[in-house]
């Protein structure tokens, strides 16, 4: 008995030791974005030798610096906006769909074709798409990168809010017809309120993946529309210096402000109880 | 001015929802579909088409391919190298080969981190949920650079392992394979561990402790009533780690000196301009790779779980 104790008690340790390195392995590359950017030197170097706010002074006086942050913001809301109105559109028909008893044919087409752009891997993607808009003359444009970054963001949203109406009550739409109310008022009345928070945790996944993405955004854009991913992926070639990092400890705490809201609006583990 | 606004909007909703009333049901669901419909198919599908229609058009000299040419040149090209075991076999195999190195790694880190978060409470599970959450948010082509200046022969690891006198001399792991895979790992770890956190969060525990009653110990149980449970999100896991992974283009690009088949193909269009063939590497590339999904779907499914893609 006491064997079984003492090997429970080993099973403790190590399963805590695991999951401490594991913590430490998902932190520790911020922690060295976070403290090189305070670095002196115009090389990164962990831990850095001496520290200064002087990248922070660069970073707000390169205009190239802050149209990439303004460009990112740009494509993100876009990309947040077109994916959650195709995403939230599309689960809400497809639920209505099978609601009403139909065959399903087109939702059953349809879950595979949203879903397969994910499976794709983005240099494929990128270059399909460059090819194409280069065609269509979206070459260049911000709309070109919006349109690729909805194609990874809308799987999401898509399956957030298929998760989110498959838990809703059906029956108060129903109720709400029997009541006289027309399918739009009985949608923004009924339905919207019981997924508002699912709406916007989709929108939030849809930025944040926008925000993220490089490889396609790196063949769609121009000096004009570069993102922040591209031009540091441009900077990191050349370049050593620390202002990659100032850029990224200013993406975390916009994140963590982010993610702050998210959590005051929902809780945190709903959101990833959410990302199925 | 808002009088007049709060007229005609009624108005665009009331002949709007006229129209609607007027559909049965199931034309409904189609219309609201139709915008994500037309957004696939003029965004993902016609797209896809001109891919594969330039890959059996006949290459070129003066432009990237010959237009309106039909030839099956790219493709005989492609698995004429791949056969004779050239450079292209050799990138496309690396390509794989570190997509189910990094899948491995990947599948068996999250789905014990996704259990730790699970059987955690309060302060520690918010820390660990925010951990999978925080890397996320920060620009990917930052956070994989981010272990150059640990993994690198001068980096704090080495110097951490040589000061601590277990190494005589640095290890390169960067630019290397080794820093290639731990970036590639450190890229899809937050996402398998969210696909399979978010099945054990619903999952019935009662059942564990169950098995616990019966006898079975803290391992066993894991394995033989955790796991099954678990399988759904194993499956989202090990295929989005696969498919991101043979395709990964930043890991690989910022921490090993290796090509894989993402940055060959770069090189083909931007370098060489051979469209044809890079197209034709990239649908056969794209036809293994979902061979190779196929593969992971047939064996993690033995193992039990329904899957459903919805």
């Amino acid at each position: 008995m006491s064997s079984t104790l003492h090997r429970e008690r080993l099973e403790d340790v190590a399963f805590r030791a695991g999951y401490a390195a594991v913590l430490a392995f998902l932190l520790l590359p911020l922690v060295v974005v976070v403290v090189t950017s305070f670095s002196k030197a115009g090389r990164i170097a962990f831990p850095p030798e001496s520290y200064s706010l002087v990248w922070y002074g660069e970073f707000l006086q390169s205009a190239r610096w802050i149209g990439a942050f303004v460009n990112s913001l740009v494509v993100g809301v876009g990309t947040a906006l077109l994916a959650t109105l195709l995403g939230v559109l599309g689960a809400f028909g497809q639920e209505l769909e099978a609601d009403a008893g139909g065959d399903g044919i087109v939702g059953a087409v349809l879950v595979p074709i949203v879903l397969l752009p994910l499976l794709v891997p983005p240099v494929i993607l990128g270059i399909t798409l460059l090819l194409y808009f280069n065609e269509v003359g979206l070459r260049g444009s911000y709309t070109s990168i919006v349109l690729a970054h909805t194609l990874w963001a809308t799987p999401l949203v898509y399956f957030v809010m298929r998760s989110v109406f498959s838990r809703f009550d059906w029956q108060q739409l129903d109720a709400a017809h029997d009541l006289g109310a027309g399918p739009v008022r009985s949608f923004v009345h009924v339905v919207l309120p019981n997924v508002k928070h699912g709406i916007f945790v989709g929108g939030l996944l849809a930025f944040i993946i926008s925000l993220q993405e490089f490889v396609m955004a790196l063949f769609l854009s121009t000096p004009s529309t570069e993102t922040i991913p591209v031009l540091a992926w441009t900077e990191i070639r050349q370049a050593l210096d620390p202002m990659v990092s100032v850029v990224s400890t200013f993406l975390i705490v916009i994140s963590v402000a982010a993610i702050a809201l998210a959590a005051l609006v929902t809780n945190l583990e709903w959101v990833s109880r959410q990302l199925s | 001015m808002t009088g007049a606004n709060s007229q005609t909007l009624p108005t665009a909703l009331a002949s709007l929802q006229e129209r609607l009333v007027g559909e049965s049901a199931s034309r409904r669901a189609l219309l609201l579909m139709a915008p994500l419909i037309a957004f696939e198919l003029l965004v993902f599908v016609i797209p896809f088409a001109t891919l594969l229609r330039i890959s059996v058009a006949a290459p070129s000299s003066e432009a990237v391919y010959a237009e309106g040419t039909w030839s099956l040149e790219a493709y005989s090209e492609v698995f004429g190298d791949l056969l004779a075991g050239d450079l292209l076999l050799g990138i496309v195999g690396y390509s794989f080969l570190i997509g189910t190195v990094v899948t491995v790694l990947t599948v068996v880190i999250a789905l014990f981190y996704a259990y730790a978060i699970r059987r955690s409470s309060g302060l520690v599970k918010s820390l660990l949920l925010f951990s999978v959450v925080l890397p996320l948010l920060t620009t990917l082509v930052i956070r994989t650079y981010a272990f150059t200046p640990l993994l690198s022969p001068t980096g704090t690891i080495n110097e951490l392992l040589l000061s601590a006198g277990l190494l005589s001399e640095p290890i390169q792991f960067v630019p290397n394979t080794v820093g290639a895979v731990v970036g590639q790992v450190y890229i899809v770890l937050p996402y398998a561990v969210l696909a399979i956190y978010s099945v054990l969060a619903t999952m019935d525990w009662d059942v564990v402790e169950a098995a616990r009653d019966l006898g079975a110990s803290r391992p066993r149980a894991v394995v033989e009533v955790v796991l099954p449970q678990a399988m759904p999100g194993i499956i989202v896991a090990s295929v989005i780690s696969f498919a991101w992974s043979v395709g990964a283009y930043a890991a690989p690009g910022l921490l090993s000196d290796d090509l894989t088949f993402a940055i060959y193909v770069e090189q083909l269009i931007l370098g060489d301009l051979r469209y044809p063939t890079a197209a034709a590497l990239s649908v056969v590339t794209m036809g293994l790779m979902l061979a190779g999904i196929g593969i992971i779907f047939a064996v993690l499914d033995r193992f039990g779980g329904e899957f459903d893609l919805a």
